[in-house]
């Protein structure tokens, strides 16, 4: 420690004396205080060379960044450019937030992070090479956040082919999505745009809006920028007029003579901006006339843009929901009469309990990039029965197709809620291990998207050690798969003949955990996501006693003060 | 200037002392104080404050002359009228929120480290008994450098495929599957962990895992896996040398050549 503060001191002298580098320059010493950190914190998963290949690279997914090719997925910068010093040294500080690239605030400080900055540039010949500061994207004419904005990207969407990949609803479920590879081979999912939380370049609008003007670098997603959109070049006039013209020559209707006049105009405009946007991308010479037309073209673009970031930002809550793990329950709550079915607005009066999923990495085979980011839930009770809604987002709706060949299972996407056999007596009574129990039993449901209607009755003793229950109980199930969305409402008595069976009683705290399997991302058995115990409760109607005592013990404390008085009063007289 | 009196000062007291234990104190020690220790402390106070004021009769005249006065006195009218209506108000308010309170579930109170076994075993082979079993790479540390740090690299390795995802990046306990689990996963930058334990301790709970714990330590809780399930002995040391370097702490030792 004494020697690097030592070399940053005498590095601080140096900065000093030394003309300020070029974006394209090295120092070598600070390459080699960067080496230090690099190969301390870096390399076991950048690996030494910058290859990507550290030892702990093959379990992750998205793969620890190979640094020798110059992408970089968070850029301020347009489509093609490389990074400014600035977004590598912001993306070392606080991480890429869905993977495993953590923040590194809290462990380097700013000197370090920018020394490590300087040596991971040395990976790529790109840097040095390029004399030009990279162009950066203007945020000058945001758009502020309006539910005017997000209408008008909500159009823009669809018209953009976002929906192919991200889906209709942003739940990165779009027909695309199970094929896409990144650059270097490796799966690759588009985002859940609905949870943005997860968001690798951070949830603001600005940052969405620089992610789908530069470009993520090395994932297939194409950066927005210049003819990518839809007549580049048009105002948004002409582009409706030009639409409809195009649609006419579709029909095969004639087109008058000034019709046909306007058309090769605004094919012209197009045309022009387009080769503009080639020459701007290439870094070419451009003329005054067509610089104007490109920058023309591109305030289209730009204003579109800040809608469509606008319409992202709103596809997901302002933050993630809140879980405070050991204390977060869930509570059923009662309601009389009949219990709601699937599709009933009476579920839309109660909130989602939020239950965080991580890979299983306990138990071969592991877990190790989850896909599911969580479960919500909800529940109601009558006086008989009890009816829960669960849903969480699968990218894909994987059924039971594709057979594992070893084990002859079926990659397919399903659930299991795990209780107790029996609630606990008090706090030193032992739950079961959390993952299906261990010699302490747990009493499971299991719904499997192959069968929708069906729930099966697990018995386990510990994660390879499972059985159906011999008599299964009476289960009214429904479920629903639209848009990267599972939905699965679950309706049980409270009491049922079978000992084997958790029995239900209200106001009795009862733990309760959650595995989910996606088959779309490889979850085959003990390959899943799941979650630590929580609680479930049905929550009893809150005591009439509180209308009661209160105005008693007001009452009391009045006659307790008005005899004070009296009492002492009498003792003056 | 009035002088501040004996009542005031006693009712300001026990005032801080409540606001203290209830709003500073817990993001002192970054644990809300249970509400039953707060009485307890609260009633403690309380008793020392009475045997204060009527340790002298006088004193305690004095200590109660603002209560008589608010009492009985003609000048002290709106004070008493405040009172009167204000007291059962606030009784009636601090009854409801106490009945209208939502129940919470039963704790799982734990001991994060339970006392270990008395035997070392890896699997179902004893390597020594707790207490004297040693990290049988430590001494290349002083007597082979080029061959230790060969240890701490392995022990670096086994770290970011295995333990990272729970322990961090930085062996804070932040790892970004930390979030979903209770208990937490150990912190070994705290100062008190890695210096308070045996490398033996250390190997003990790497290989059982939270499974292996006693009771006492919510076994059923704990995520953390078994892992001479899938580490050799060898990796299992290195792993524990690679924690203490890339913390600066050492282990506890029970003297030296033991
Ligand atoms: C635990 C493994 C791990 C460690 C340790 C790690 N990274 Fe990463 N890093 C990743 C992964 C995984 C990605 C790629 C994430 C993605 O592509 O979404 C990444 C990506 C990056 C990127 C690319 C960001 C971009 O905009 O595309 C940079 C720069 C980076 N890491 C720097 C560092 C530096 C510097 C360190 C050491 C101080 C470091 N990383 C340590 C896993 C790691
Ligand atoms: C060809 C498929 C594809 C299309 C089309 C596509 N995306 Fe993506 N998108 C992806 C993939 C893949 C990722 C994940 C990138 C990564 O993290 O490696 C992604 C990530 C994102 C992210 C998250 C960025 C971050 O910081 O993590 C946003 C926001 C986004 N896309 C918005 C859009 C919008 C808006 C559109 C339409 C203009 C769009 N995408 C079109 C594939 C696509
Ligand atoms: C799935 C998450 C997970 C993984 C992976 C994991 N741990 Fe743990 N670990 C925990 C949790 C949770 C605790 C705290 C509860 C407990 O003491 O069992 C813990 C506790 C510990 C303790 C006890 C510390 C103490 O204060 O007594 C040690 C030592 C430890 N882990 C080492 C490791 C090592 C070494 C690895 C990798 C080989 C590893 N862990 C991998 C979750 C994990």
């Amino acid at each position: 420690m004494r020697i690097t503060m030592l070399t940053f001191t005498s590095l601080l002298i140096l900065a000093c004396v030394v003309p300020h580098p070029s974006y394209a320059q090295e120092t070598p010493e600070g390459s080699l205080i960067g080496k230090q950190i690099y190969d301390k914190s870096c390399a076991h998963c950048h690996g030494l060379e910058g290859r990507g290949d550290g030892s702990a690279a093959e379990n992750l997914l998205p793969r620890p960044r190979d640094f020798t090719r110059g992408l970089y997925k968070i850029r301020s910068t347009e489509s093609g450019q490389l990074p400014t010093d600035k977004d590598l040294f912001d993306i070392i500080t606080v991480g890429m937030p869905g993977t495993s690239m953590p923040e590194w605030e809290t462990s380097l400080d700013v000197k370090e992070r920018e020394e490590v900055v300087k040596y991971i540039k040395t990976f790529y010949s790109g840097f040095q090479e390029n004399e030009n500061p990279p162009r950066e994207i203007s945020l000058d004419d945001k758009i502020p956040y309006s539910q005017e904005s997000v209408e008008i990207g909500k159009d823009l969407y669809v018209e953009l082919g976002c929906v192919e990949c991200h889906g209709k609803l942003g739940r990165g479920d779009g027909t695309s999505a199970p094929t896409l590879v990144d650059a270097w081979d490796f799966k690759t999912w588009p985002a859940n745009l609905t949870e943005n939380w997860n968001f690798r370049g951070g949830s603001d609008s600005e940052d969405i809006f620089k992610r789908f003007i530069g470009g993520i670098a090395g994932s297939p997603m194409p950066a927005f920028q210049g003819d990518t959109f839809y007549h580049f070049g048009l105002t948004a006039e002409q582009s409706e007029q030009y639409a409809t013209l195009e649609k006419k020559v579709e029909d095969g209707e004639e087109l008058t003579t000034e019709e046909e006049e306007r058309a090769a105009q605004y094919f012209e405009i197009n045309d022009t901006a387009a080769t503009a946007a080639l020459d701007w991308a290439e870094g070419l010479e451009m003329s005054p006339e067509t610089l104007k037309i490109y920058n023309d073209a591109m305030k289209v673009v730009y204003e579109k843009s800040w809608h469509l970031a606008n319409y992202v930002k709103s596809l997901s809550p302002e933050k993630r929901p809140d879980f405070a793990i050991g204390k977060h329950v869930l509570r059923s709550q009662y309601l009389q009469g009949e219990l709601p079915a699937l599709t009933d607005e009476t579920w839309n009066t109660l909130d989602y309990s939020y239950y965080p999923l991580i890979g299983q990495i306990v138990v071969e085979p592991r877990q190790f990039n989850p896909s599911i980011d969580a479960v919500n839930v909800k529940s109601f009770y009558n006086d008989t029965e009890v009816a829960f809604l669960f849903s969480w987002d699968d990218k894909t709706h994987n059924t039971s197709e594709e057979e594992n060949e070893e084990t002859g299972k079926t990659y397919e996407d399903a659930i299991a809620i795990q209780f107790p056999v029996k609630p606990r007596k008090g706090p030193t009574d032992p739950k079961p291990y959390f993952i299906f129990g261990g010699r302490k039993p747990v009493y499971l449901w299991q719904w499997k998207a192959s069968a929708p209607d069906t729930l099966t009755e697990l018995t386990a003793k510990g994660i390879n050690n499972v059985e159906e229950q011999e008599v299964q109980g009476d289960f009214a199930v429904e479920s629903d798969y639209t848009d990267g969305r599972y939905m699965l409402w679950v309706k049980r008595s409270l009491k049922t003949d079978d000992k084997k069976d958790l029995q239900l009683d209200v106001a009795t705290f009862v733990p309760i955990a959650f595995s989910v399997w996606d088959g779309g991302n490889g979850d085959i058995d003990t390959k899943r996501v799941i979650s630590s115990w929580y609680s479930f409760v049905l929550e009893p109607l809150p005591s009439t006693r509180r209308f009661i005592y209160p105005p008693l013990v007001a009452l009391l404390s009045f006659g307790l003060l008005v005899g004070l008085r009296r009492i002492v009063q009498r003792r003056n007289s | 200037m009035k002088k501040t009196s004996l009542f005031t000062i006693c009712l300001t007291i026990f005032i801080v002392s409540w606001i203290f234990l209830r709003f500073v104190m817990g993001g002192i020690i970054s644990a809300p104080i249970p509400n039953s220790v707060i009485a307890m402390y609260m009633g403690l106070i309380l008793i020392a404050i009475l045997v204060h004021v009527s340790v002298e009769d006088s004193r305690f005249t004095e200590f109660l002359r603002p209560v008589h006065e608010t009492l009985v006195d003609d000048s002290k009218r709106t004070r008493r009228l405040v009172l009167v209506i204000l007291i059962p108000l606030l009784m009636c308010g601090f009854s409801y929120t106490h009945i209208a309170q939502k129940t919470s579930p039963l704790g799982d109170p734990r001991q994060a480290h339970p006392k270990p076994p008395l035997e070392l075993t890896y699997k179902d082979i004893v390597i020594d008994t707790m207490q004297d079993a040693q990290n049988p790479y430590r001494h290349y540390e002083k007597d082979d450098p080029e061959l230790f740090k060969e240890h701490v690299d392995n022990g670096r390795r086994v770290y970011y495929q295995n333990c990272f995802y729970c322990h961090g990046d930085h062996l804070d306990g932040k790892g970004h599957f930390a979030t979903a689990l209770n208990p937490l996963p150990a912190n070994f930058q705290d100062p008190g962990i890695i210096p308070n334990y045996q490398e033996s301790f250390f190997f003990w709970r790497i290989s059982k895992g939270g499974p292996g714990l006693p009771p006492a330590g919510t076994p059923w809780n704990t995520a953390m896996p078994i892992w001479e399930d899938f580490l050799t002995q060898e990796e299992i040391w290195d792993v524990i040398i690679f924690l203490s370097e890339y913390t600066g702490y050492t282990y506890r030792t029970f003297g030296e050549g033991h």
